[in-house]
C-alpha cells in the first residue's frame, strides 16, 4: 500500500513538474530573411529589427496560448535560393518553427514556398513581391506586400503623368528583374500606348554597368527606371551618374532603398534628385499598434523606423494574434485562424482572402513616389510627389 | 552603326580591361613563382577595398585618398606575408605530396574565412569612399574621374612592376624562380623567401585595384568576386603564368566584351568574354602567350 501511494505520488511529482515546464514552451517562429551579400543586407537587417520588436511586444504582453512566450529563430538566406532552402528545412524540421516571416527576394521566396507546403509550414513575404510567388495559390504562402503588377502599374501612370514617352528600365536578372521587365512591358502595352520602353536585364553579379548605360544614354530616355536591388542600385545610380545619364534623365528607383540611412552616404550628391517608391512615409497615419512600434523604434534607434522594420513587426504580430485565434500551434489551424481573422497591423487592418490571379493570401500596403530635391535631405523630409491624391510636394525637375 | 557609340563602348573596354589587368598580373605572377592558384584573390581586392576606406574616413581623408593606396597595398603585403609564411609554405617544406590540391584547399579555406571576417567586422552594408576626382571625359567617352584615376594608378603600377623584374637584382631572382625553381637555388637564392615576396606582390596587387576601384564599385564582402573572374578570364586568355598575357588579356577581354555590346546587346556583355575563352581553348589551349609545361 506505501509502495503504490509513493508511486502514485512520484506520478504526481513528475505530472506536476512537466506541466508548468510544457505550459513554458516557447513557440518558435523563423525569420528567414538576408543577412549578408549577395542579398539585400540592409533590407534583412531592419526586417530583423522589426520582428524582435514584435516578439517583444508580445511576450511583454503576456505571450501567446496562454502564456508561452514567443521566440525567434533567426536565419540568413544571404538572398539565394539554396540557402533559403537549407535555412527553411533547418526551421521547419531542427527548430519546430510554426510560421516563417522574413522573405524579402522573391527568387528565395519562390524556392522556399514549396518547402512550406511541403513542410505545412507558413511563410511570409515581408518584401518579396514578384507575381508568382502568389499567384500559385499556395496554401501556405501568405505576403503583406506589394505586388509586382502593382508597382508596375503605378510606374507606368507616373511616366504617363510625367509625359515620359521614352522610359529605359535596367534591371537585374531575378525573379524581381524579370517579373519588373514582363509586367512593364505589359503595363506600357495595355495603359501607355505610343510610349515606348527601352528594357535591360543585367547579370546580378555584375559591377560594371557603364556599357549597358551607355546603351540607354544613345537611346535618348525621358527617364530611366532603376530596377536593382541591394548593391546593384547604387552602382547603377553611381555610373549613370558618371557617364552624365542622371540627372539630366529624372529616375525612378523601383523600391525604397533611399529611406535607409546609407543612401547618401553611398552615394552622395548623385542620388540628389531621385524619385522612388515607397510603402511608408513618416507623415502617414499609423494605427496605435503602429504608432506605438513607431514611438519604441525611435527612442531605440534614433531614427525613424525604415517599412521592412515595420512589416516585420506587424508580420510577429499578427501571428501571435492568429495562434491565440487558433488555440493551438498546430500550422494547419494557423492557416485557418489566419484566413479567417482581421489583424491589426502597422497602417490598418490586414486580412487574407483567396482572391483571383497574385491576390491569393495578399495584404497590400500602400504605394507611393517620393523625391529627394537636396543632397542629405532627411527622408521625413522628402515629398510625396505621387499619386496625386496623397502628394504633398511637386515633382522637380533637374536645373538645367 | 552610331560611330561615337562604337568608340565609347570601345574606350570603356579598354579602360576596364587595363584595370582588370592588375588582378590577372597579381594571379598568374603567384603562379609563376609559386606553380599555385591562388583562389582567395577576390578576397585580398576585398581587403584593398575595405582598408582604403578606412584609412580615408578615418586617418587621411577625402582629399589625400592618394595616400590611403600605398597604405592598403602595404597592408595587404604583409598580411600576404604572413598568410604565405604559414599556410602556404608548407607546400614545400612540410613533405606534402599533392601541392595543387593543399594550395586549393587553402586558398578556398581563406576565401571563406576572409568573406565572413569582412561581415563580422564591417557588416554585410556597402560602404563607399568619397569620389577621387570629377567625372572626366576621356576622348569620346564620359568616365567617373575615379575609373580615370584608377587608370593611371593602374599604369603607373604596370610600368613599376615591369622596371623592377626587369632591371633589378630581385626581378631577375623572380624570373629565375619561375624558370626553374630547382636551378636558382643552385645560384645560392632562397626561393622560400623569394615565394614570401611573390605572394605579398601578387595579393598586394589586388588590393591596389581593389583601392582603386572603391568609390565606382563600392567597398562590401563579395565586391572581389567579379575581378577574380575577370582575373582569371584574362589569365587564361592570355596564358598562365605570361606577364605581358596578362595585360594583352585584359585589353582583350574588355574590347571584345565592349565590340559584343555594340553588336549584340550589353545585355550580355559578360557572355563574350567566354566565348572568346572557349575559342582559345579550342584552338590555342595554351593562351595567347602561354607555353606548354615541359617536364623531364
Amino acid at each position: 500500500m506505501t509502495r503504490a501511494r509513493n508511486a502514485l505520488l512520484a506520478a504526481l511529482l513528475v505530472v506536476g513538474l512537466a506541466t508548468p515546464a510544457l505550459a513554458q514552451k516557447p513557440v518558435k517562429i523563423g525569420v528567414l530573411t538576408p543577412l549578408s551579400p549577395p542579398g539585400d543586407a540592409a533590407a534583412g537587417q531592419f526586417i530583423v529589427r522589426g520582428a524582435k520588436m514584435g516578439a517583444e511586444d508580445v511576450n511583454a504582453r503576456g505571450g501567446v496560448l496562454g502564456g508561452r512566450k514567443i521566440e525567434l529563430v533567426i536565419e540568413d538566406d544571404s538572398g539565394t535560393p539554396e540557402k533559403g532552402s537549407a535555412g527553411f528545412r533547418k526551421l521547419a524540421t531542427q527548430d519546430q518553427a510554426v510560421a516563417v516571416i522574413g522573405q524579402f527576394h522573391s527568387s528565395v521566396m519562390t524556392a522556399v514556398q514549396v518547402l512550406a507546403e511541403q513542410f505545412k509550414v507558413p511563410v511570409f513575404s515581408t518584401q518579396a513581391s514578384a507575381r508568382q510567388v502568389t499567384e500559385k495559390h499556395l496554401n501556405f504562402t501568405f505576403r503583406t506586400h506589394v505586388i509586382d503588377p502593382d508597382r508596375c502599374v503605378m510606374w507606368t501612370r507616373w511616366a504617363k503623368e510625367r509625359g515620359f514617352k521614352r522610359v529605359a528600365l535596367i534591371t537585374e536578372n531575378t525573379d524581381y528583374g524579370v517579373g519588373l521587365v514582363d509586367e512593364t512591358k505589359k503595363a506600357f502595352a495595355s495603359m501607355y500606348p505610343g510610349a515606348e520602353l527601352k528594357t535591360i536585364i543585367f547579370d546580378r553579379a555584375v559591377v560594371d554597368l557603364t556599357p549597358q548605360l551607355l546603351e540607354i544614354k544613345s537611346w535618348k530616355p525621358d527617364a530611366l527606371f532603376n530596377g536593382g536591388i541591394g548593391t546593384p542600385t547604387y552602382l547603377i545610380a553611381k555610373q549613370a551618374w558618371d557617364i552624365g545619364l542622371t540627372p539630366a534623365v529624372p529616375t525612378l528607383i523601383s523600391y525604397d532603398a533611399p529611406a535607409r540611412p546609407e543612401y547618401w552616404k553611398n552615394l552622395g550628391e548623385k542620388g540628389n534628385y531621385a524619385s522612388f517608391i515607397v510603402y511608408y512615409h513618416p507623415t502617414m497615419r499609423l494605427t496605435t499598434r503602429g504608432e506605438a512600434f513607431r514611438k519604441k523604434y525611435i527612442a531605440e534607434f534614433k531614427e525613424d523606423p525604415i517599412y521592412g522594420a515595420l512589416n516585420g513587426y506587424a508580420q510577429v504580430v499578427l501571428l501571435a494574434d492568429a495562434l491565440n485565434a487558433a488555440k493551438s500551434d498546430n500550422t494547419d489551424e494557423l492557416v485557418k485562424a489566419l484566413l479567417a481573422g482581421k489583424f491589426e497591423g502597422w497602417n490598418g487592418t490586414i486580412s487574407f482572402t483567396r482572391g483571383d490571379g497574385p491576390y491569393w493570401q495578399q495584404w497590400s500596403p500602400p504605394m507611393l513616389v517620393i523625391q529627394y530635391t537636396k543632397p542629405e535631405m532627411p527622408f521625413a523630409d522628402a515629398k510625396i510627389i505621387y499619386p496625386s491624391e496623397l502628394k504633398t510636394g511637386d515633382w522637380v525637375a533637374t536645373p538645367k | 552603326m552610331d560611330a561615337t557609340l562604337l568608340s565609347q563602348y570601345v574606350l570603356s573596354g579598354l579602360v576596364i580591361g587595363v584595370i582588370y589587368s592588375l588582378m590577372a598580373l597579381g594571379i598568374t605572377f603567384i603562379y609563376s613563382i609559386m606553380k599555385m592558384i591562388n583562389w582567395s584573390m577576390g578576397e585580398f581586392y576585398m581587403i584593398g577595398s575595405y582598408v582604403q576606406y578606412a584609412v580615408i574616413v578615418n586617418l587621411v581623408g577625402p582629399r589625400r585618398w592618394y595616400l590611403a593606396v600605398p597604405l592598403a597595398m602595404a597592408a595587404v603585403f604583409v598580411l600576404g606575408l604572413v598568410v604565405q609564411r604559414f599556410l602556404l609554405r608548407p607546400m614545400f617544406v612540410g613533405g606534402v605530396e599533392r601541392r595543387d590540391e593543399y594550395a586549393t584547399v587553402i586558398t578556398i579555406a581563406l576565401m571563406v574565412l576572409f568573406r565572413n571576417l569582412a561581415i563580422v567586422l564591417g557588416g554585410p552594408n556597402q560602404y563607399a569612399p568619397p569620389d577621387y576626382a570629377r567625372p572626366v571625359t576621356l576622348g569620346t567617352l564620359p568616365i567617373s574621374g575615379n575609373r580615370f584615376v584608377a587608370l593611371i594608378g593602374t599604369l603607373v603600377l604596370l610600368g613599376l612592376f615591369y622596371l623592377v623584374i626587369k632591371k633589378t637584382w630581385i626581378g631577375r631572382a623572380l624570373r629565375g624562380a619561375a624558370q626553374n625553381r630547382v636551378g636558382i637555388q643552385t645560384a645560392g637564392i632562397d626561393v622560400l623567401r623569394l615565394d614570401m615576396l611573390a605572394f605579398g606582390v601578387g595579393v598586394s596587387l589586388a588590393a591596389a585595384a581593389g583601392a582603386l576601384l572603391a568609390p565606382d564599385f563600392l567597398v562590401y564582402p563579395e565586391n572581389g568576386a567579379i575581378s577574380t573572374f575577370k582575373g582569371f578570364e584574362i589569365i587564361v586568355i592570355g596564358g598562365l603564368g605570361s606577364i605581358l598575357g596578362s595585360v594583352v588579356g585584359g585589353v582583350l577581354l574588355g574590347v571584345i566584351e565592349a565590340l559584343g555590346s555594340v553588336f549584340v546587346s550589353a545585355a550580355y556583355k559578360d557572355l563574350y568574354g567566354f566565348l572568346l575563352l572557349i575559342a582559345l581553348l579550342v584552338f590555342r589551349p595554351t593562351g595567347l602567350f602561354g607555353e606548354r609545361e615541359r617536364s623531364v
